[in-house]
């Protein structure tokens, strides 16, 4: 799910981070990573999570928070999931060809897998789970996956024919949300919105047991599962809307994994007796914090818009100065005590050979920097501290409006950081936090700001996040610099039905480089998550990745009891 | 009745004067499509005007406002957006439930500490007990809830391991009925005392002036000459006449309580109105917010109403009044 990274829970004082809601399942949980020990006996026993958010939807289709496809990941099963290297690998599809003309896919199912009523699971269940997300456009995300499907077609019950309406280069990723609903269950409901879902009968490894709205999900080992089961009886996950009462119960054995807390309690959970930290080495699907400009020009203002960004800053001599002028490493140590890494663009470093790498990136030079503006002929000429507009701009001098969402934990510090940093180089920001809503009214597309502060949470695939920064997208909202440039955009929609992988990753890092050159997006860093874990109760917990979490399924098959 | 009716509108505008749309709220992401964010729109009916429709050939009622009165008149709360198909009145029974179970211990723990403290303070003025009594009434009133929580959950939870969030051990097999009520009052207890602390402040320094006030009055000098006992002055004479005003603050206090364990309940995770409210203003979802204001302001109208039915038991003064 990639979407901003603001959210209620933050209300209740608690950041989530969004993440990429791509755990695996079971198939390769004993190989990567920590697997559990062989020949150790221990298993059973309830493992109990404390998490800040609560899942509010058992209807996949009504999914919108991270919580909610935790619990997804859990119950159901797709065709196709992400490893922990980022690869697409079987789930309950063992392959996957397409047609040489690049528009039929076929698949082949796993034999013998059944949902959690005991009835098998075939591929009638797969074609009607897919039309269901793609007719259903109350749904929240789920029907912009399959929306290039124009037919699916089910001629045995281990067989799935897709046909789409053009080449699609990034079929797999369309694949990783599409959780398998049991026909026999859905046919009788109808509407598929208004269901609940209570009994959230899947296939996965894990059934649902107890569900109490916004307190706690009580699942049940699926022991029946058709790929490896899981160790323990039962998994908790509980909600502790604060942060220090998450942490509390984590110290006083109430539950055995926290998967979220603030930096600052890093240390002190270091130092206690029987609990062991993990902060991801890479910030891979997490979420992504980012710095935009507002570089539309008002001849070139939407219908809703309002375009009174600050000239100076379509001057994309300007935009790069701030870049060199910006210590994203400060940022890291002061903003998030050093759990996040250096960013780039918007396609973060865990999406793998389609990160540019960070070589391209602008070094750290205020002297530089300087003497860029200098060149480009802003000069303090009244001696305040801050540069004038070139003769030819439609404004003062480079102040500019820089807004916030103030649900994010660290933006004030962040703001502060930056406001020093670029008034090394005479230029001055008027910061105001804004409620999230507010924040959207202000952005896009009414393009009624200078500088913002947001984030991002990432997909496995990086196909919707070069879109924000096409000209379609101006006048919908999703772009918020309001760039144009019909030579991206060539890019862009050729990357789209672009069947060659190598060919893509390509296409995908030009458009990386225009953003890049073209100083959009301002990427601070890649936050890492800190979970942490009791080692006196359970062990086996999935360790290493960003993108699985103490809470992905692929942690959950494998913990088990310690000895 | 007119009370509830002008809180009903006003509810209903406050909330869609906020920036926002709630169509796109908590759902922060351009990814979602046109079509899903009409059908949503249809679905709740926020495609229509709010509150007058002016479009021709519909009906002028055909709006937001009048739809949800028509559909309150019949007892529906309307349907949930966050949690898209549970409707209100299912999750405002449930979490008023769970508040009932905190806050009344908490009230009646609190009003009992604070009645009885302030009343010896009152007693025994200028001594030691009375100036304890104030410093400490006063500071636990001053400090926010949310801070006086959190230093009860770093100690309850450090140094006597009891619970931080919740209502019960999930999925906990209990042997027996006790050890289930055990581990209930287990999680009760932080949370309850939080509440019952703050609540009790209140009542001490209340209690005490109001108590004062009676001690200075000629019938109680009167009562003294008589050579009463100083525990029947109390009872007889000065409890009466000073619990009046507490009346009334205990029943204002108990609407308010219901709406302000908002505090308490994010703290400890406890599922109740509070933290329903603070959820659905995260969402901007209307239908709930609307509903727990509606239920907080009858709770407070029908508190208020108790409370001068009271007035007229403990008072004659007042029933002959009304009689007159």
């Amino acid at each position: 799910m990639s979407r901003r990274h603001a959210r209620t829970a933050a209300l209740l004082g608690a950041t989530i981070l969004v993440l990429a809601a791509c755990q695996p399942t079971a198939s390769e949980s004993p190989d990567d990573g920590s697997a559990p020990p062989s020949g150790s006996g221990a298993t059973g026993g309830t493992v109990r999570l404390g998490i800040g958010g609560a899942a509010t939807a058992l209807n996949p289709g009504n999914g919108e928070l991270a919580e909610d496809y935790v619990l997804y990941e859990l119950i159901y099963d797709t065709p196709i999931e992400v490893a922990p290297t980022g690869e697409f690998v079987p789930e309950l599809a063992t392959d996957w060809v397409v047609s040489d003309d690049g528009l039929t896919w076929t698949l082949t199912l796993v034999e013998g897998a059944t949902f959690h009523d005991g009835t098998p699971l075939t591929s009638e269940d797969v074609k009607f789970s897919l039309e269901l997300y793609r007719d259903t456009p109350d749904y929240i995300y789920l029907p912009s996956y399959p929306d290039v499907f124009v037919d699916i077609q089910a001629p045995d019950p281990t067989t799935i024919v897709i046909t789409t309406s053009d080449p699609v280069g990034n079929f797999e990723s369309r694949m990783v949300f599409m959780y398998i609903l049991p026909k026999h269950i859905w046919e009788a409901v109808e509407d598929p919105v208004a269901f609940e879902n209570e009994e959230m009968i899947g296939s996965g490894a894990f059934k649902l047991a107890e569900f109490s709205q916004g307190e706690f999900v009580r699942l049940e080992a699926n022991d029946d599962y058709w790929d490896t089961p899981p160790l323990v009886d039962e998994v908790v996950i509980q909600t502790f809307t604060n942060a220090d009462a998450r942490i509390a119960a984590l110290t006083n054995g109430d539950v055995d994994a926290i998967t979220e807390f603030p930096a600052t309690a890093i240390s002190t959970l270091q130092n206690t007796e029987n609990i062991e930290v993990q902060i991801s080495d890479v910030a891979a699907g997490g979420s992504i914090r980012d710095v935009f400009f507002n570089v539309i020009d008002p001849a070139d203002c939407p219908a809703d818009g309002i375009c009174s960004g600050h000239e100076a800053l379509r001057d994309v001599t300007v935009r790069q100065a701030l870049a060199t002028a910006t210590d994203k490493q400060q940022i890291i140590d002061v903003a998030t005590l050093g759990t996040a890494s250096p960013g780039l663009g918007l396609v973060p470093v865990g999406l793998g050979d389609f990160f540019l790498g960070l070589d391209a990136d602008y070094p750290y030079d205020v002297d530089a920097a300087n003497q860029m503006l200098d060149d480009a002929g802003y000069e303090d000429t009244d001696g305040d501290g801050v540069r004038e507009c070139l003769g030819s701009q439609d404004c003062d001098d480079l102040t500019f409006r820089f807004n916030y969402p103030n649900d994010i934990d660290t933006g004030a510090r962040e703001a502060e950081l930056l406001d020093a940093m670029w008034g090394e180089i005479g230029v001055n920001l008027d910061i105001i936090a804004l409620e999230p809503d507010a924040l959207t009214a202000v952005c896009c597309p009414a393009f009624d700001y200078d500088v913002i502060l947001w984030g991002w949470g990432s997909d496995p695939d990086p196909q919707f996040l070069m879109s924000v920064t096409t000209c379609a997208e101006v006048e919908t909202g999703t772009s918020e610099t309001g760039y144009c440039n019909p030579e991206y955009d060539e890019i862009y929609n050729a990357s789209s039905i672009e069947t060659d992988s190598e060919a893509r990753i390509q296409m995908i890092h030009e458009l990386q480089q225009i953003v890049l050159d073209e100083m959009l997006y301002l990427i601070p860093y890649y936050a890492q998550n800190t979970e942490a874990f009791r080692t006196d109760t359970f062990t086996g917990w999935y360790q290493g990745s960003a993108t699985f979490g103490l809470d992905s399924a692929i942690s959950l098959v494998s913990v088990h009891p310690v000895e | 009745m007119v009370t509830i009716f002008v809180v009903i509108t006003f509810n209903f505008f406050l909330f869609r004067v906020l920036p926002g749309d709630p169509a796109k709220a908590g759902v922060h992401d351009p990814r979602m499509s046109p079509e899903t964010e009409a059908a949503l729109r249809e679905r709740f009916g926020l495609d229509k005007p709010v509150f007058l429709n002016f479009e021709e050939g519909e009906s002028l009622f055909d709006s937001q406002y009048f739809i949800y009165l028509g559909q309150l008149a019949q007892g529906d709360l309307g349907v949930s957006y966050q949690y898209r198909s549970t409707p209100v009145s299912e999750l405002l029974t449930v979490a008023l439930g769970n508040t009932l179970w905190l806050v009344l211990p908490a009230q009646v723990i609190g009003v009992m500490m604070g009645v009885g403290l302030g009343l010896a303070a009152a007693w025994r003025r200028k001594s030691a007990i009375d100036y304890g009594a104030v410093a400490v009434a006063l500071l636990l009133w001053s400090l926010p809830t949310f801070f006086l929580g959190l230093i009860l959950l770093l100690f309850g939870a450090g140094a006597l391991g009891l619970p931080t969030g919740g209502r019960a051990t999930v999925g906990a097999e209990f042997d027996s009925a006790w050890e289930a009520f055990a581990d209930l009052v287990a999680h009760l207890i932080l949370p309850t005392l939080t509440l019952a602390l703050v609540i009790f402040g209140e009542y001490v320094v209340i209690m005490r002036s109001s108590v004062l006030d009676v001690f200075s009055e000629d019938y109680i000098l009167t009562a003294k000459a008589k050579g009463l006992t100083t525990w029947r002055i109390i009872r007889e004479h000065a409890l009466r006449n000073a619990m009046l005003p507490l009346v009334t603050l205990i029943a204002l206090d108990f609407g308010f309580v219901v709406a302000g364990a908002i505090q308490t309940e994010v703290v400890f995770s406890w599922p109740g109105l509070g933290l329903l409210t603070v959820t659905a203003v995260g969402q901007k979802d209307y239908p709930v917010l609307q509903g727990t204001f509606l239920l907080i302001a009858v709770v407070v109208v029908a508190a208020n109403l108790l409370a001068d039915l009271a007035y007229g038991f403990l008072d004659p003064r007042v029933s002959e009044a009304q009689h007159a």
